[in-house]
């Protein structure tokens, strides 16, 4: 059996478990813990370890999805988790500006030392005063090859076409 | 769709950065205990400040002594009679009452002075309404100034690590110009200690090396090269990938395009 793997990243309260539960086939194993910092402030629960799901792609082949944990002093996961990364998804809280220095700072981590294919989800579209795709670009200062895409993470079709851009990033860099 | 946020967690000097970069037009309104301010942009210029509501009315023109208050009740009559989207300063300047740089150099000044200030603000609400425009009699410089040295100004206000640290983590960086910097130089007036820096950046020196050569502090020097990743002129490398420049960091490893074609077909059968 092979398996490969996405990660999922972004800051706290971006809404990686939520993407991962909504494509999972598995019930997404997420160790929750109730949040004895700052991210009380956010929500009640935040993830201190990471959230696993899995698709099952054909018998012999299957997709693993790895939540990052948001917070800073989880940082040395990310390292264990980019390792042998399919691609990643970085996930943005279009509501709140004042996560995307720290999505700024998730990115450089994960694409400065590899050259890693990512795509950025924009996510709660659906919210009043979301950030557009095009304005979280400029925000987030990405050049204009990477793809920025609309994101509601509760909706299926929105994960399914954020998981196929990606793919299609990392179609065009596979070999035959 | 309005853009909304805080000048404490996005500033004001990021804001102006995305105004420029994405060449926006609308009015930033923001605001600070019992204080408020608006920016006029147009395709990422800024038109007008107003720190207080009577700088949107032809009579600042007096205040700043550009015209008398005959003139201006003049012009305001040949504005009403012209209409069609012409503005203040045009009708004035058509009507030969000021000088195209007497009108303008006074006007940039009072918004700039007025940009200033704002920089000023540790916090403040702020929110971008597209394609918002001022009045037709509102005093606006005849032409739009570029804010590439407004964001300057705001980065050099800055007086803690915190900040500059959010997008400069480290002293063994590597300043690299992402592009020639000719274009974007041009509307920039550079303080000297940043003529400093940007004389040293080539592409190999980190920021501790740069504060070495030019006898500047690590602040100092992280503080211009903040200012000139703002304005969007540098990026920071790693020193490893500086020396390979040219050479693509680490290579993931290749994945067979059968593959991914099964993860497609499988994630759309979804």
């Amino acid at each position: 059996m092979q398996t490969v793997k996405m990660v999922i990243s972004g800051a706290v309260n971006a809404g990686k478990t939520e993407f991962i539960k909504t494509i999972s086939e598995i019930e997404v194993v997420s160790t929750e813990r109730r949040a004895t910092d700052d991210t009380r402030l956010i929500k009640k629960e935040t993830t201190v370890a990471m959230d696993f799901g899995r698709i099952a792609i054909s018998d012999d082949l299957v997709l693993h999805l790895f939540g990052t944990p948001g917070q800073k002093r989880f940082d040395f996961m990310w390292e264990i988790l980019a390792e042998g990364m399919l691609g990643l998804v970085i996930l943005v809280d279009s509501t709140r500006p004042e996560t995307f220095r720290e999505t700024n700072r998730i990115i450089d981590f994960f694409v400065s030392y590899r050259d890693t294919p990512y795509v950025i989800a924009a996510n709660k579209q659906d919210r009043p005063n979301a950030w557009s795709p095009e304005e979280l670009r400029l925000a987030l200062r990405q050049p204009p090859h990477i793809k920025v895409l609309p994101c509601t993470a509760t909706d299926r079709e929105s994960v399914k076409n954020v998981l196929l851009e990606l793919l299609y990033v990392i179609q065009e860099r596979s070999e035959d | 769709m309005a853009l909304v946020g805080n000048i404490r967690d996005f500033s004001l000097s990021d804001f102006l950065s995305l105004v420029d970069r994405g060449y926006k037009t609308g009015a930033l309104h923001l605001s600070h205990n019992d204080q408020t301010a608006r920016l006029y942009f147009e395709k990422g210029k800024l038109l007008l400040a107003a720190r207080r509501p009577e700088d949107e009315k032809p009579e600042l023109l007096v205040r700043l002594g550009v015209l008398n208050a005959d003139q201006v009740a003049q012009a305001c009559k040949a504005l009403t009679a012209r209409g069609n989207g012409v503005t203040l300063s045009q009708v004035v300047l058509d009507a030969g009452m000021v000088s195209l740089e007497r009108l303008q150099g006074a006007l940039m000044s009072h918004t700039e002075q007025s940009v200033y200030g704002l920089f000023a603000w540790p916090e403040g609400d702020f929110l971008f309404e597209h394609n918002q425009r001022p009045a037709p009699d509102a005093p606006l410089a005849p032409v739009p100034i570029s804010i590439d040295h407004l964001i300057m100004e705001g980065v050099r206000r800055i007086d803690e690590w915190e900040r500059i640290r959010d997008r400069i983590p480290s002293t063994d960086l590597v300043p690299r110009f992402m592009a020639p910097p000719g274009e974007k130089l041009k509307g920039m007036r550079l303080a000297p200690e940043e003529w400093k820096v940007f004389a040293r950046i080539n592409g190999r020196d980190t920021l501790a090396e740069i504060a070495q050569k030019t006898g500047l502090s690590d602040f100092d020097v992280c503080r211009a090269v903040y200012g000139f990743l703002t304005a969007g002129m540098l990026e920071l490398v790693k020193r490893q990938r500086a020396l390979n420049a040219g050479m693509p960091p680490v290579e993931q490893p290749r994945v067979k395009k059968s593959l991914v074609n099964r993860i497609i077909n499988r994630i759309r059968s979804m």
